[in-house]
């Protein structure tokens, strides 16, 4: 029998459950409350600079949280936090009803997690998922089984023999996965696990989170890709220098720019600092210009308008546009946006 | 019933670490230095008169050399988990800090009551003759377990404060020379030894577990190897304490 709040990873497979005594008498395994509360959270690594300034957020139960922002964001310091590896400067924080500065073992039995960096035993393919059964303390059979079915999953069959570390980058990045799912958990952190992953790979990872979601895990999900966000999160968090810009659904925070459009642009010669200073001046405050090199994001409520001032301000100049696109906005906008603005549109909206 | 996480850890540690070319190195180096030192000095002493002697007084010295073998293993696995990902991700799995600790000073612990196992038996090939009274037998392997634990701290001092494998490889060759040819595993301490050497010899634990070792494995225990065994315990419950400390305090990831 699997206890309330648990989450059996291959529910309706013929694996015997894994109970965990101590989740039976555990008050807070059944409690219906977020599974993580983090209020006014701030952490230092060295007294100067804050890597978390003021970090607050709930994640609900059975919902997929993204965290989203560039490297050096905060993410992975607030996964640190959340997984009980670094205990914050300051502030609340809750995981699973628990507080992990006193309850950080009871926490971590119920959670798991891929880090960012890689970690190996210095064994097999196959070893590396045995070694963590065992260490997770699931029956022999059951973990063979689970073994099995996780080789099979992330398509790991024909390199199970071989050394964790003689194998590929992306091979080393499912077998972290597939390791992880080699325990059941209440809820799985996964700070940046498609890194290295091939598209049918990040698919096929992505698929089996959504599935387990499905089931009701709780992930707390990073990333650098916003496409992986916009399949995966129903909230999201744009997080940067430590604080959180936007957080909110998808939908809203693509609703919220619904009336704008976004101009994809390019320029071809070595005029762009020139021609996108002027053209930011050209249409005013009311749009934004996001500078990449010789590329540009242009976001606008009167896309017609901003045009007609592109190719006047492009004749003018003698500046050859490469590349014109107008679309509808992303999620990839809405970081873009939050993350060069400081998110004060959305914060005030 | 749940296994519980201390022995699931040293089952991990085992099987992670005992490869064929490690165990090789962790039983054999020992080995070597009894076959090369051992029939080389003696070819030496025996030339003066002096009989089996030297191999005599090397083989349980070389037994109580397994201590500093099972540091190194102690310190080289906590160094490995942090190089390869694997200490920070054991510690957001179900175990404390102090569980992964007592993991890799109980393994060392194991490798080096089973190193001298080993010795023991090639001791037995060599000279013909061991040790069969429990209480030389509880003397030899009290100390080397005793031992392990102080060489597994001190290694895992070593091994939390360096921030790089260099720096972790260089001074663990350093200190593992200083340490095994400043005791009294390979010669006696001798009065005609310079001041600064004579200290290093009195000072190095690894004198007083081949002491202690020795003094059990030719029956001729005394009043002052019960005292080195007990100065032994003290410095082990400090540098296990030095070592729970810094540890508990270091950074897990590797840079």
């Amino acid at each position: 029998m699997v206890t309330p709040g648990e989450h059996r990873l291959f529910a309706g497979g013929p694996v015997t459950p894994v109970v965990n005594a101590e989740k039976l008498t555990s008050s807070s395994s059944s409690s219906p409350g977020p599974v993580v509360v983090a209020e006014n959270l701030r952490h230092s690594y060295d007294r100067r600079r804050f890597a978390l300034d003021g970090v607050s957020f709930t994640v609900q139960r059975g919902e997929v949280f993204g965290l989203l922002g560039r490297n050096g964001a905060g993410k992975s310091t607030l996964i640190k936090a959340m997984t009980t590896l670094i205990q914050p400067t300051s502030g609340t924080l809750r995981v699973l009803g628990m507080d992990p500065a006193r309850d950080g073992q009871r926490i971590r039995r119920r959670i798991g997690v891929v880090q960012q960096a890689e970690s190996f035993d210095f064994t097999t393919v196959q070893g590396n998922l045995d070694v963590y059964g065992m260490l997770w303390g699931i029956p022999k059979a059951e973990s063979r089984q689970r073994r099995e079915q996780l080789l099979a999953k992330f398509d790991l069959g024909e390199i199970r023999k071989r050394r964790a570390f003689d194998i590929s980058g992306g091979q080393k990045r499912r077998v972290q996965v597939a390791r992880e799912f080699m325990h059941d958990m209440d809820v799985l952190f996964l700070d940046e696990p498609t890194v290295g992953l091939d598209v049918i790979m990040r698919r096929t990872l992505l698929d089996s989170v959504r599935e387990e979601v499905r089931r009701g895990l709780t992930v707390v999900f990073t990333t650098h890709n916003l496409e992986e966000a916009d399949y995966l999160c129903d909230r999201v968090a744009v997080i940067d220098e430590g604080r959180i810009l936007v957080l909110d659904t998808v939908e809203n925070l693509k609703q919220f720019y619904g009336g704008k459009k976004t101009i994809d642009l390019t320029v071809g010669n070595g005029d762009a600092p020139r021609f996108f200073a002027a053209l930011t001046e050209r249409l005013g405050s009311r749009v934004t210009v996001t500078v990449n090199g010789a590329a540009a994001v242009v976001l606008t409520d009167d896309p017609k308008e901003a045009l007609s001032k592109i190719a006047e301000l492009s004749q003018t100049l003698g500046v050859q546009l490469e590349w014109l696109n107008v679309r509808k906005n992303t999620l990839e906008d809405v970081f873009l946006r939050s993350v060069t603005r400081g998110g004060e549109t959305l914060a005030g909206s | 019933m749940q296994v519980p996480n201390v022995l699931r850890l040293i089952y991990r540690n085992i099987w992670v670490n005992t490869d064929p070319g490690s165990l090789l190195i962790l039983i054999g180096l020992p080995g070597l230095y009894l076959v090369f030192f051992g029939f080389g000095f003696q070819s030496i002493t025996s030339a003066g008169g002096g009989g089996n002697s030297y191999l005599a007084y090397l083989t349980p010295g070389i037994m109580g050399f397994q201590v500093v073998m099972a540091g190194t293993v102690g310190g080289s696995m906590l160094w490995a988990d942090r190089r390869w990902g694997m200490l920070s991700q054991l510690l957001v799995g179900p175990f404390t800090r102090l569980q992964y600790l007592l993991g890799i000073l109980f393994t060392s612990m194991l490798f080096g009551l089973g190193g001298a196992a080993v010795m023991l038996g090639v001791a037995y090939a060599l000279l013909g003759s061991a040790p069969t009274q429990l209480v030389a037998l509880g003397v030899i392997f009290g100390s080397i377990t005793v031992g392990s634990i102080l060489f597994g701290s001190l290694m895992l001092i070593l091994a939390a404060v360096t921030k790089s494998n260099t720096a972790y490889n260089s001074i663990q060759i350093l200190l593992l020379f200083v340490v095994n040819f400043a005791s009294t595993v390979f010669y006696p301490l001798s009065s005609r030894l310079p001041v600064v050497l004579k200290v290093l010899f009195e000072v190095n634990p690894l004198t007083y577990v081949a002491d202690a070792v020795r003094g059990a494995y030719s029956g001729s225990l005394t009043a002052n190897d019960g005292l080195q065994i007990l100065v032994l315990l003290v410095e082990t419950v400090v540098a296990l304490a030095v070592a729970t400390r810094t540890y508990m305090r270091s950074d897990v990831s590797y840079e």
